[in-house]
């Protein structure tokens, strides 16, 4: 297909990083539209009248507008020649869906949480508040609405921050178990599985330092710092401005954690 | 060889029972109760994986020994493994559309449903039982998500249920009406394992919730569920049924969202 490509991303992370990393992966050349996530980008009328919730990333292929990350990949996987980024064999298609879905709606929630209560809640306080409030009252999805009120407010109960810390910890052994077993997500080959899960946890070492290092986690690791070496994760990660991207640098093997 | 292991031909259970009629594939079907609890026993097929708590509790597929857990991922794994009837559009985009109302079901509607099922029928049913020897059987149910979704069953009234479950389907209902409205099928002109997947899901909501899903509120929806029930897949799986009312067997669904 050679209809043009035009994707809307925050930085190299999470939802953003998703398709970005796959349409690195696959050679697919794109126009890139960087909104300011702390700055509300995505809920101006402009972003708006490309994709109504306001969520970011949004692609744009020709015609076609898509808005939900993680099918996104599959479909920039099933559109696009280069090479394949998911199983042929059915059993482990299934097994990086099951995967995926792990990170999307049990780890990354979690992890979120914990990452928002420490550093996107107190970075975008600093505001007017009376702009914050309009800008709040600007989005259109009522769970967005409710999730960036608990950030700004810091709204989280202890209750519910320590169940993610929880969460965490119980996905982090679930994933080091997994990779001990095997290289990639599915088994032998790279695939949608590993840059999902690469999006979600490059900066495990940083954010959960005493839970996932070198001695209780190798396997963890190891994998981070393989997907960090593939010349896709650079040419992407190259493309992050704020010291969030940054933090994937100390996958550098050079760097003693 | 191919086993299903399900129950009555309801929600998460009814997926693959009409994928796999749509299909054609034969299989060895085992039926199991939930709510004694079977699944949790060591002779019931489980891995790593199935045995999480991304859904709770719902059918489980053994194709050779691989299990396949999951109602979603299992139907798109029946879809893409066995001959007969794709059951995916031909386009990229018509399947990228599969994928998310995959996720739009399953994140945004099953938790609703089951809710609203489990307080009107599973919840009264529990009630009768010997208190505390369930009690002690739900205490002893791993991992901690899953224990907190059956207790949570015992704990809620109906009336906190249906309001909870209707300011959780109000946006995806409204969505899945408007997909419905320009095309008969919710991924565009072809059926697919989109419309097994939202059919199974949806077809409990005109008892459960009359006031959300009706002829007048969402025709396009209500028109859906009918040609949904006229198809002969459909009608093999529901005749499954052991108990004669299938539509008043429900699980505990995935939870909801941990944001909101």
């Amino acid at each position: 297909m050679s209809a043009m490509v035009t994707l809307y991303h925050w930085e190299p992370n999470a939802n953003s990083g998703k398709p970005m990393l796959t349409l690195a992966e696959k050679g697919v050349e794109y126009q890139s539209h960087y909104l300011d996530l702390l700055k509300f980008d995505q809920h101006q009328p402009e972003y708006l009248r490309i994709n109504p919730d306001g969520t970011i990333p949004a692609m744009v292929h020709g015609d076609l507008v898509l808005t939900e990350s993680t099918p996104m990949m599959e479909y920039i996987d099933d559109a696009f020649p280069g090479p394949p980024l998911r199983p042929s064999d059915p059993r482990l298609r299934w097994r990086m869906r099951w995967w995926m879905r792990f990170f999307d709606s049990y780890f990354a929630p979690s992890l979120s949480m914990i990452g928002w209560s420490i550093f996107i809640g107190p970075a975008v306080r600093q505001r007017d508040p009376e702009e914050l409030r309009a800008a709040i009252d600007r989005i259109p999805l009522e769970s967005r609405r409710i999730a960036w009120r608990k950030a700004i407010y810091n709204e989280f109960s202890e209750q519910e921050l320590a169940e993610s810390r929880r969460r965490v910890v119980f996905a982090t052994d679930v994933l080091e178990a997994h990779l001990r077993r095997n290289t990639w997500i599915c088994g032998d080959a790279y695939s949608l599985g590993d840059i999902n899960g690469f999006n979600l946890g490059y900066a495990l070492p940083l954010s959960q330092p005493e839970r996932c290092n070198d001695q209780r986690t190798p396997h963890i690791m190891e994998w981070l710092r393989k997907i960090y070496e593939r010349p896709a994760t650079r040419a992407t990660w190259s493309k992050g401005r704020t010291q969030m991207a940054a933090r994937v640098k100390m996958l550098e093997r050079s760097v003693q954690p | 060889m191919l086993e299903l292991y399900h129950w009555e031909p309801n929600i998460f259970f009814l997926k693959p029972l009409v994928a796999l009629a749509e299909k054609g594939e034969p299989y060895t079907a085992h039926y199991f109760d939930p709510t004694s609890f079977q699944q949790f026993e060591p002779d019931f097929p489980a891995t790593d994986e199935s045995s999480l708590h991304l859904e709770r509790e719902g059918p489980v597929l053994v194709d050779d020994g691989t299990v396949i857990a999951s109602s979603f991922f299992m139907l798109e794994y029946i879809a893409e493994a066995f001959a007969g009837p794709a059951l995916m559009p031909s386009s990229p985009y018509g399947r990228y559309l599969v994928h998310a109302w995959g996720q739009t079901i399953a994140l945004s509607v099953a938790n609703a449903v089951a809710m609203l099922g489990c307080a009107r029928h599973l919840a009264p049913t529990l009630r009768l039982r010997p208190s505390q020897d369930l009690k002690t059987r739900l205490a002893s149910i791993e991992p901690l998500e899953r224990r907190l979704a059956w207790t949570a069953v015992l704990d809620r009234s109906e009336a906190d249920a249906a309001a909870a479950a209707r300011g959780q389907l109000a946006s995806p209902l409204r969505r899945i009406e408007a997909a419905l409205t320009s095309s008969p099928w919710l991924a565009g002109t072809e059926y697919s394992i989109a419309d097994i997947d939202a059919f199974a899901m949806l077809a409990p909501l005109p008892e459960l919730a009359p006031e959300l899903v009706n002829a007048s509120a969402t025709p396009h929806i209500a028109a859906f569920l009918a040609r949904m029930h006229a198809r002969p897949a459909v009608r093999a799986a529901l005749a499954l049924t052991r108990t004669g009312r299938p539509a008043h067997a429900f699980v505990p669904g995935p939870e909801s969202a941990r944001w909101g």
